[in-house]
């Protein structure tokens, strides 16, 4: 439950750091969602319970400003919100959106599929490439 | 609880382990036996997928992002047959005579590491890759290094067969990569080594004067072929260990151990060589993440300002999370990869008795690291002097870490000095990370102040051995790699010459 709630909320607010994410179609976003979930699994409890904590203030500090969570902004408002995390005098701040927002690009960029998207097509014969020149 | 008893126990199978029990191997014929226990697994060849997030997990501790306990930085070091050998670029330079000469080890003297580097490079068929196999990414920083008047030089690799997959940091594919899983360990095997794959070692003890004892657990083989022993718990005994699991688990596993001696250095002066990736955006695709990724290095800057620049390329996700951003700006530049140049840029680090690794309640690592005002200057002369290489290059545009923008742009390049300042540098928004990993268990005089003496024996226990970067006192200011194994062949000699007799005579 605690990783479930927690990847519902990155796959909510993906589009605001990864734009394309809002273009994936079901599998893929299933596809990110199963990547995000194992690399938090994979994390050890004590930095997953650190997560969760950033996650909450992550959700909930936005309303303070906002009005309302950072997920039910709209996207100009979201964009505002994690750069005021992102650029946060405080280092903690900082490195927890820096957390997040590795997450959601794990969850982008590590799907196989994202390579034909973004032109990077390695091959095991990527000289031939270069002979070819 | 299985009782195992060997004459000599390595533990880990990377530079260091590898190196040593080939070297030692030659002692099996002789009736000697010897084991290696790797805590990773043994890869068969078509594992090496080349997906990037499935081969991080599987090679790299915690997926390859390990996190200093300030969080502000990232480890990238392996768990495999073959260790981080697995996963580097197989770049293989002799250590400088003044790297040496500033680690001040009495018994240590720079023309021995040479010969026996030289040993090594000749081993793992190091060479200069032809001129016809350099793609643009590389050839593009040769030139404009050439342009800008830095000082530049190819790598020599240590590949045999290589295909240009450019995934080296993924596992070869091609079985080209010479590291200790195609070279040392394959022969160490031959030999007689028993090689024990999936196999933590939780911790040390003296076996009283007889040698030592260790504790280990052999998993279930989730990846790879499966071990050489069933999964459960051993009681390992051996006249003489060499521990040579890295940098940051060599001083972990002995500060879980009670080794029953004070050594008050262990763990501390761990460096690391800081390093961040420069990323310029050509107006056409180039040649990049074909071909071997790490062809130049440019160490003009080494003395003077502290700090290395070498080629790279990265996959997708670790360029995007090292990026310093989100957002539009972010998919403007990661939507054409194949238009990318990226720099990588190195600090030489002091060794300082703050910056450690530790263990936690539970025994697993903690590192200490906290990068220094010097290391901090260091990074932005470094990222200027990359960004002009980029723009020298031909970039239309440039991300810098320590820029207040996302991009400079080329009509920019000339401020770019004014443009990258520290004031911008933000611990936490910049992506620091490490895969030189040194120091813990340093060389040195006495116990105060080292771990281990000139030869790799931890002090007060002649029945342990350190055989990895931990034995570094400072940093390499080069690749570690070949360093490493120079040393573990050290370790290795005495072991044969000295340690054995001595503990042959304590029974």
């Amino acid at each position: 439950m605690y990783g479930v709630r927690m990847t519902g909320f990155l796959s909510a607010i993906s589009a605001a750091i990864v734009p394309e994410a809002a273009s994936l179609d079901a599998a893929a976003r299933e596809e990110a969602r199963g990547i995000m979930d194992g690399a938090i699994a994979a994390r050890r409890p004590a930095l997953r319970r650190q997560l969760s904590f950033f996650l909450f203030l992550l959700r909930w500090l936005p309303a303070l400003r906002f009005g309302a969570p950072l997920d039910r902004l709209d996207a100009a408002r979201q964009d505002r919100a994690l750069r005021w995390f992102q650029e946060s005098p405080v280092a903690l701040v900082r490195k927890g959106f820096w957390g997040v927002r590795t997450i959601v690009m794990m969850g982008y960029y590590g799907r196989p599929a994202v390579g034909e998207k973004i032109g990077y097509a390695p091959a095991k014969n990527g000289n031939e490439r270069l002979r070819g020149r | 609880m299985v009782d195992k008893e060997f004459d000599i126990v390595i533990v880990g199978s990377g530079a260091g382990g590898g190196a040593a029990a080939k070297e030692l191997s030659s002692l099996c014929k002789d009736g000697i036996s010897i084991a290696l226990l790797e805590w990773g697994p043994k890869l068969r060849e078509e594992e090496f997928t080349g997906r990037e997030v499935e081969m991080a997990e599987k090679l790299y501790f915690d997926g390859g992002g390990f996190l200093t306990k300030d969080r502000s930085m990232t480890l990238a070091f392996a768990r495999a047959y073959g260790g981080s050998t697995v996963v580097y670029t197989g770049t293989s330079l002799t250590v400088p005579k003044q790297a040496i000469a500033r680690w001040n080890v009495p018994g240590l003297d720079w023309e021995d590491v040479r010969r026996r580097s030289e040993k090594y490079l000749k081993e793992n068929s190091v060479h200069l890759l032809p001129d016809e196999l350099i793609n643009d990414n590389n050839r593009l920083f040769q030139t404009a290094c050439g342009k800008l008047g830095y000082r530049v030089e190819q790598f020599p690799i240590n590949v045999a067969g290589c295909r240009g997959s450019g995934l080296c940091n993924l596992g070869c594919p091609n079985a080209a990569k010479q590291g200790t899983l195609r070279v040392q360990l394959p022969q160490a095997e031959k030999n007689g080594v028993q090689v024990v794959t999936n196999c933590k070692v939780e911790s040390l003890e003296t076996d009283g004067g007889r040698g030592g004892v260790l504790s280990a657990r052999v998993a279930e083989s989730r990846d790879g072929v499966a071990s050489a022993w069933a999964p459960g718990e051993y009681r390992v005994k051996a006249r003489v260990f060499v521990v040579a699991a890295g940098a940051v688990n060599s001083p972990a596993l002995l500060l879980r151990s009670r080794l029953g001696v004070a050594l008050p250095a262990l763990g501390r002066y761990l460096t690391v060589h800081p390093a961040l990736i420069l990323v310029g955006q050509h107006g056409r695709a180039i040649t990049n993440y074909s071909g071997h990724p790490k062809s130049y290095y440019c160490d003009h800057f080494a003395e003077s300002d502290g700090f290395l620049l070498e080629t790279c390329m990265y996959f997708p996700f670790v360029t995007a999370k090292n990026l310093a951003g989100f957002g539009s700006e972010h998919s403007r530049l990661m939507s054409r990869m194949d238009r990318l140049q990226m720099i990588l840029v190195l600090a030489i680090d002091p060794a300082l008795r703050e910056n450690r690794v530790t263990i936690d309640g539970e025994g697993n690592p903690v590192v200490d690291y906290r990068l220094t005002p010097g290391v901090r200057r260091s990074l932005i002369a470094s990222m200027r002097a990359s960004a002009k290489i980029l723009f020298a290059s031909g970039a239309e545009r440039v991300h810098v870490p320590a820029a207040e923008k996302f991009f400079i742009e080329s009509s920019d390049a000339v401020r770019v000095d004014e443009l990258v300042q520290d004031a911008h540098f933000k611990t936490g928004k910049a992506s620091i990370s490490s895969a030189h990993l040194m120091g813990g268990c340093r060389m040195g005089e006495g116990p105060a102040e080292s771990v281990t003496d000139a030869w790799g024996q931890v002090h007060g226990l002649p029945w342990l051995y350190v055989a990895d970067a931990s034995l570094f006192p400072r940093c390499a200011e080069i690749n570690p790699y070949i360093t490493i194994m120079a040393l573990a062949d050290r370790v290795a000699e005495r072991v044969k010459t000295v340690g054995l007799k001595t503990m042959a005579a304590a029974r």
